[in-house]
């Protein structure tokens, strides 16, 4: 745990994008939420400003005018379309540079984030769970890889023997090497920034939702399945990226089949390449 | 200031992706076929060395059976259907069944005793089964692991190349 402290003593020089996701959270759990607050929220980043509305205005969403700012942006998309918009450009940002300790090149993190956020939406909608959160703690499950990229860079082919001679997950390598995991350390980000507890918990037991808190195992779970939704159909990058625990539980706590995968798949790919989200060149 | 480098351009070799649940082919010996992004997906490549016609095929699903609408929309989707839609876009343009070089790649699994997620091993599976009930012969593999690949078909050749995704050099599967 003492490393735990130490990497997380590191976060400091994340990027600070994902700190106004919260804020935003919960102005948009207020049934009167008040647009001018929303708006000021993210009008306050003039980069994120235009980023935003570049993606508003791209084919994925047009409509016949082109929204001028952020509040026709609101008027015509609803808070909710308006945040997972805001959400996605932040999270892109931060996630979008090489991780080499994984292995892991330019872009390939979010492109991984950004299918598992789809297809836990897809899912949570599929299963009647809050499709929203389901998105947000897709986009941020693997914000940890962030903190611990940097340790791995010196000791990534431990990683790697690890998971070929013990024939483990990725995850208990992490834990073998550097003493944490990066599911752990995501959550722990994730408390920094106050997020609501519900998606810290879905960020720590994204590898083994039936640890999570009663009340949260259904959203870890979902965030489990679309993780492995994404990692089966190739969005998933680095070292042995397919080194993951397959858990049969999960599919318990969601009351699903394994039929149900690729269902989920089909759903995901769909979705994915509506939002842009899949390599094309 | 360093002069202008004179050296000929000896190659201007295009790339045309194929994206996941998609197929491509051609008889364009400038052009390089890519799929990224094989997890438990199965990509496949033929290619004709007489006529130089060449495909790839990145397929997602073992059976067609879940979603019949989807596989008429788009049959690369599915194994069952994706293999006859490859093969008969490369007939169009000549290509002799006799011939067809066929290489196969991805069928990644993820760890798992319990057999919950294990696409890879169907999709493999299936794929194996459907072309050697056509009597076609796999002149290279790369299958199974924990890894993420990318493939690709040089359509001047007839080269199958691999990258393993966290590595750096490509593979060559097959010299054409």
């Amino acid at each position: 745990m003492e490393r735990l402290e130490e990497y997380l003593r590191q976060a400091k020089r994340l990027p600070a994008g994902p700190r106004i996701l919260p804020q935003l959270i919960e102005l948009l759990k207020k049934e009167d939420a008040n647009s001018g607050n929303v708006v000021h929220l993210i009008t306050f980043d003039p980069a994120l400003t235009a980023r935003v509305l570049q993606v508003c205005n791209s084919a994925t969403y047009a409509g016949s005018q082109p929204a001028a700012d952020v509040h026709q942006a609101v008027a015509r998309l609803g808070f909710g379309e308006v945040y997972k918009i805001v959400a996605r450009v932040i999270s892109e940002q931060a996630l979008a540079p090489a991780q080499k300790g994984y292995g892991i090149g330019k872009g390939e993190l979010w492109e991984h984030c950004g299918v598992t956020a789809v297809a836990a939406q897809a899912i949570a909608e599929d299963l009647g769970l809050d499709a929203q959160s389901a998105f947000t703690t897709g986009l941020l499950h693997d914000i940890g890889k962030l903190i611990l990229s940097t340790v791995l860079e010196s000791t990534y082919h431990q990683l790697i023997e690890e998971t070929e001679r013990k024939q483990c997950s990725l995850l208990e390598a992490e834990r073998t090497v550097l003493g944490a995991d990066h599911a752990q350390v995501g959550g722990r980000i994730l408390a920094e920034w106050k997020f609501p507890a519900v998606l810290i918990n879905a960020v720590t037991h994204h590898h083994d939702p039936a640890a999570a808190p009663a009340e949260d195992r259904k959203l870890a779970a979902c965030v489990y399945m679309a993780n492995m939704v994404a990692a089966i159909t190739g969005h998933s990058y680095g070292y042995q990226a397919l080194a993951l625990q397959g858990r049969g539980e999960a599919l318990d706590i969601l009351g699903i089949t394994r039929d149900r995968l690729p269902i989920y798949m089909i759903k995901t790919i769909d979705a994915a390449r509506k939002a842009s989200l899949i390599r094309a060149a | 200031m360093p002069a202008p480098s004179t050296a000929p351009v000896t190659s201007f070799e295009q790339k045309h992706v194929v994206s996941v649940a998609d197929l491509a082919v051609s008889s364009n010996p400038g052009l390089q076929l890519i799929t990224y992004s094989l997890g438990s997906c199965i990509g496949i490549t033929i290619f004709d060395p007489v006529t130089r016609v060449g495909g790839l095929l990145h397929a997602m699903l073992p059976d067609s059976k879940i979603d019949p609408a989807k596989a008429a929309a788009q049959p690369a989707m599915f194994i069952d259907t994706g293999i006859p839609a490859l093969f008969r876009a490369a007939y169009q343009l000549k290509a002799e069944k006799h011939r067809v070089q066929i290489c196969l790649a991805g069928g990644a699994q993820v760890i798992d005793t319990g057999g919950f997620f294990s696409i890879g091993k169907r999709n493999y599976e299936l794929t194996k089964q459907i072309l050697s009930h056509h009597g076609l012969v796999v002149r290279a593999e790369q299958v199974g692991g924990v890894v993420g690949r990318t493939m690709i078909l040089n359509l001047r050749t007839g080269e199958v190349r691999l990258r393993v995704s966290g590595e750096n050099q490509d593979t060559i599967l097959w010299k054409g």
